[in-house]
């Protein structure tokens, strides 16, 4: 609608202001779409009256992105991106700047809220099907966003210079180095040295302060943006939208989110905030957990801690890192291969058998001849193809061939490059495998309400696989918890793996055409 | 099919029934507790805590992040500090640093005395509190002639420090006693021999052991304030804010309510 | 309805209650990133009362000792130095100091000559213009920007002078007199500079 012909803006609260104020702002909406972007995405942006709990945690990550770029503007105007004065200018914020000590306490406490709070919001996805059509765009956009957000507090930990900082960021960089061929140059690249040092750091703070913040920004917009285009999800996973009320033309589910959810969030704020302020103000530190205490000792390249570990909200990848030993990558090849099997829809006796062989194949001959030698994988990996290939199966010939000679390729890999590279990649693999999750999903339902027990059972499992793995990634290496990692993490990988078949016989319920409380 | 699939469920399911206790843990000494009675707050044991950290640590050890003026917090004037504070002439407002520089300081002593700003957050683990280490730490010396300073400590084995309090506390030595835990059978010659190291008071200083103590403990409490002097005001600021916090929730609860009684 | 009418008002009370409640939670909240911006204490120590000896300062002589980041010089004037003042009244433009007491010229400041002993000048060396640093031309004797020129300090960026003193001449671009800096005498020989003896002077 052309500037001129728009209606003016009327305003009731402000008393004898009004007409002065409705001038400015009808002024403003002549020039600017203020009146139409306040009624598509407030006032008339119809969502589903029966959000719950778990639907706080948006707004919340936005009021966490707020602090975190509030409390890092303040915190920038002291802090020294040197390495020999980083560490120092910490503590001149601690102590020397009025009100720095709070600041700083915001922004560390802050970074650990961040995760939480988008953890508990990804985990609403996952219970109430928000990543189905047409919210597929949406959910890539927050598992960008997320993927970020782990770069974004990977380059921001490095920034106080304590022993933590430098020697997690000397780990992680090493992870580089175990890819073949590019990576020690891929490595020294990243740190622009040949060890953690004062390049890095500079680059670092570059990336934490202003690259991924601008990258988060816009990631956010687009992610807000892309919901708003098709409206909310709800609890029951019903599309409210299908419903509307014939003489307005809104759905008669929904509400206007000004000023029901604005008020709700309001609430939903103030609890966030006293809880935040609660471990702010009488235990910053979460023993241990939000500030570390080795990182209350500067950086030493020459003495490593004797205990390293991630911050708590990389754990569980962690551990999924360190699960990947040369033992492990057999149990892995096992499941490639049945994996494999499944997908050329193999008939499951012939399926089985040829794990079996396969892994007799290589058990056998390895227990015997003991040394290092590639028979035990070469004979494994020619009876798991020479089965696939005979195997009665559903899948086309050439799928099947093609799916057959990947393997191959696969198994090559595991036994051909170091499993520290493997370890790499499995966990790079156990967060982009979220992405998928739109297509590994094909229950006729969304929400788990009207799922069945599989996929209840599934999903239980998986939250406790999480916080399992997240614990053993605090721990030391030990021998029992790597083997508890190494189970959970093909449990972790067979949830979503396997979510097209036991969604599919996972019995749901039926789904209600209007919502429920 | 189902009961295939439960199966395989709780085949996969079972080993995280194994005891999460069923891992080696690190090397922990066991620490004591700082005295329960020592308020982190008393300005007397605070005082005399850095009567005692100025005259027998800062010769080598500075705190460089900490202003000698902060010290006011303590209750003390700016003109007493300069008076019993600072043997420098260093001004009230500088920061408590040494002239003794790390280059040298490694020559002489092998590693450099780290400087202890935050050595109270840093020192905590699992095993307790950083206060709790340092204080066990710094009543843990002994004799001990093959270490090149003479001294030895049990919760810092071969530490480069010598025990600068040993005329207070006196000299310890690390004794080591064999118990003998009968076993089941009965017979002597059976039990079990268990080792236990521990330290033995054997030239006493000019301290008794408990006023020993409680100097310790209040040189920890001042170290444990260097480490973060505003932790008493944020925790009386934090109550604070969650008085205001929990009547702006009410407003904001009772808001919500109201609005969405319009909502059915 | 009454009802309604009820609720509007009491719809009306909650919005206003819980904003000034948001409204203050949100003040108090900028508190500290306000206060951070403040000097904070490595500032205020760097800017703390700087000491100056005196002891070997010759007649004539001038020194310069940095406070809180500005030159402060400190000139030991000659009998003949404070005759020229007494006789460059007219010259200037504020002989008095009456302009900004508070700011530039402190009581013990407020005499004949600027200071609290007359044999020694102490003021801040900037301009009062636009801030540099005047050069000294303590000389008495024709110059080119003054015929008759009396002995003091002359600004090269924008040609303003001052007396010795510390007193702008008239018609120049700048406005104000030297700063003369809180400043008391721990002994005959030693000036601390950045604290004064008067309670707010």
């Amino acid at each position: 609608m052309a500037a001129a012909e728009k209606q003016p803006v009327t305003i009731t609260f402000a008393g004898p202001l009004n007409g002065a104020l409705s001038c400015a702002l009808t002024w403003v909406d002549q020039r600017f779409p203020m009146m139409t972007l306040w009624r598509d995405h407030l006032a008339e942006y119809y969502a589903p009256k029966n959000f719950n709990f778990w639907y706080y945690f948006g707004s919340l990550a936005m009021v966490v992105l707020v602090l975190q770029i509030a409390t890092g503007i303040f915190l920038v105007m002291h802090y020294k991106p040197d390495a020999a004065l980083a560490f120092a200018s910490v503590e001149y914020i601690m102590r020397d700047v009025p009100g720095g000590w709070l600041i700083r306490y915001m922004h560390s406490t802050g970074a650990s809220a961040f995760f939480l709070v988008v953890y508990l919001h990804m985990f609403r996805g996952l219970m109430y099907g928000s990543y189905r059509k047409p919210r597929e765009l949406i959910w890539i956009f927050g598992m960008l966003i997320y993927l970020c957000l782990m770069a974004e507090a990977f380059f921001g930990y490095l920034l106080p210079w304590g022993q933590m900082s430098y020697w997690g960021a000397q780990v992680i960089i090493n992870l580089f180095n175990a890819l073949p061929i590019i990576g020690p140059d891929l490595s020294l690249w990243i740190r622009g040295d040949y060890v953690v040092s004062d390049a890095t750091l500079n680059r670092f703070f570059s990336f934490h302060v202003i690259a991924i913040p601008l990258v988060l920004l816009g990631l956010v917009s687009a992610h807000i943006m892309a919901l708003h285009e098709v409206g909310s999800n709800n609890p029951d996973g019903v599309e409210i939208k299908k419903v509307k009320d014939p003489k307005t033309g809104h759905p008669l589910d929904g509400i206007p989110f000004h000023p029901y959810y604005t008020v709700k969030d309001t609430l939903g704020v103030v609890v966030f905030a006293i809880v935040f302020c609660v471990i702010m103000f009488f235990m910053p530190e979460m023993g241990g957990y939000f500030l570390e205490y080795n990182n209350f000792i500067p950086a030493d390249s020459l003495k490593t801690p004797p205990h390293i570990a991630p911050v708590w909200y990389f754990t569980p990848y962690y551990s999924i890192l360190r699960a990947v030993t040369e033992d492990f990558v057999w149990a892995l090849s096992l499941a490639v291969i049945a994996y494999i099997a499944l997908l050329l829809r193999a008939r499951a006796a012939y399926a089985v058998g040829v794990v079996v062989a396969a892994g007799l194949a290589a058990f056998i001959p390895g227990y015997f001849f003991m040394a290092p030698h590639p028979w035990p994988a070469v004979l494994m990996a020619g009876v798991a193809t020479l089965g696939l290939l005979a195997a009665p199966a559903g899948a086309g010939v050439w799928f099947r061939r093609l799916l057959v000679a990947g393997m191959l390729v696969l198994l090559a890999g595991f036994f051909s490059i170091d499993a520290k590279v493997w370890g790499v990649a499995l966990m790079g693999v156990a967060t982009l495998i979220f992405f998928a999750l739109p297509w590994l999903d094909q229950s006729p339902v969304k929400s788990i309400r009207y799922k069945g027990a599989l996929c209840r059972t599934a999903l239980g499992i998986f939250v406790a696989v999480f916080l399992v793995l997240g614990y053993y990634g605090t721990q030391p290496v030990t021998t029992s918890g790597t083997l508890i990692s190494q189970v959970c993490t093909l449990i972790y990988f067979a949830f979503f793996l396997l979510m097209p078949w036991y969604t599919r016989m996972d019995k749901a319920k039926p789904e209600p055409t209007r919502v429920t409380w | 099919m189902r009961i295939a699939g439960m199966l395989v469920a709780l085949a996969l399911a079972a080993p995280l029934a194994v005891p999460f206790t069923a891992m080696a843990s690190e090397e922990h000494v066991k620490l004591d507790r700082m005295p329960a009675d020592v308020s982190p707050n008393d300005p007397v044991s605070l005082q005399r805590g850095a009567q005692v950290y100025v005259n027998y640590c800062l010769g080598c050890h500075s705190t460089g992040y900490m202003r000698y003026n902060r010290l006011t917090d303590l209750g003390l004037t700016e003109q007493q500090i300069r008076d019993n504070l600072i043997f420098t002439g260093a001004k009230i407002g500088e920061l408590m640093a040494i002239g003794m520089t790390p280059k040298d300081a490694k020559e002489w002593f092998g590693a450099p005395p780290p400087d202890l700003s935050v050595i109270a957050r840093s020192r905590s683990s699992s095993a307790g509190s950083g206060a709790d280490w340092l204080y066990t730490y710094l009543r843990s010396f002994y004799r001990d002639p093959s270490r090149p300073t003479g001294w030895n400590n049990t919760v810092f084995p071969n530490v480069g420090m010598p025990h600068m309090l040993y005329q207070l506390q006196g000299e310890q030595a690390l004794k080591t006693e064999t118990l003998l835990q009968p076993r089941g059978g009965g017979k002597k010659e059976d039990a079990l021999k268990i080792e236990v190291q521990k330290l033995v008071l054997e030239k006493p200083g000019t301290m008794t052991p408990a006023e020993y103590d409680r100097l310790v403990a209040d040189l920890v409490n001042y170290l444990a304030y260097v480490a973060e002097p505003v932790k008493h005001y944020r925790q009386q600021l934090g109550f604070y804010v969650l008085m205001f916090l929990g009547v702006l929730f009410v407003f904001a609860y009772a808001l919500k309510k109201e609005f969405w009684k319009d909502v059915h | 309805m009454a009802d309604k009418e009820l609720d509007q008002s009491k719809r009306r009370f909650l919005v206003v209650a819980t904003g000034a409640a948001g409204g203050v939670a949100t003040v108090a909240a900028a508190v500290p990133f306000v206060a951070s911006m403040l000097p904070s204490e490595r500032a205020k120590a760097a800017g703390a009362p700087v000491e100056a000896d005196i002891g070997n300062l010759a007649p004539g002589e001038k020194v310069t000792v940095e406070w809180r980041g500005q030159p402060v010089w400190i000139v030991r004037r000659t009998p003949e130095m404070l005759e020229t003042i007494k006789k460059s009244d007219d010259k200037v433009a504020d002989p008095k100091s009456q302009r900004k007491p508070g700011e530039l010229t402190p009581k013990y400041a407020q005499n004949e000559f600027r200071s609290i002993k007359p044999d020694v000048l102490v003021v801040v060396g900037i301009c009062s213009h636009l801030g540099c640093s005047p050069q000294d031309k303590f000389k008495a004797g024709a110059e080119a920007f003054e015929s008759d020129w009396k002995g003091g300090f002359y600004c090269p960026c924008h040609g303003s002078l001052f007396d010795l003193a510390g007193r702008v001449y008239k018609n120049k671009p700048a406005p104000d007199n030297l700063k003369v800096p809180p400043y008391k005498y721990l002994s005959e020989t030693k000036i601390l500079i950045g604290e004064d003896d008067s309670k707010g002077a």
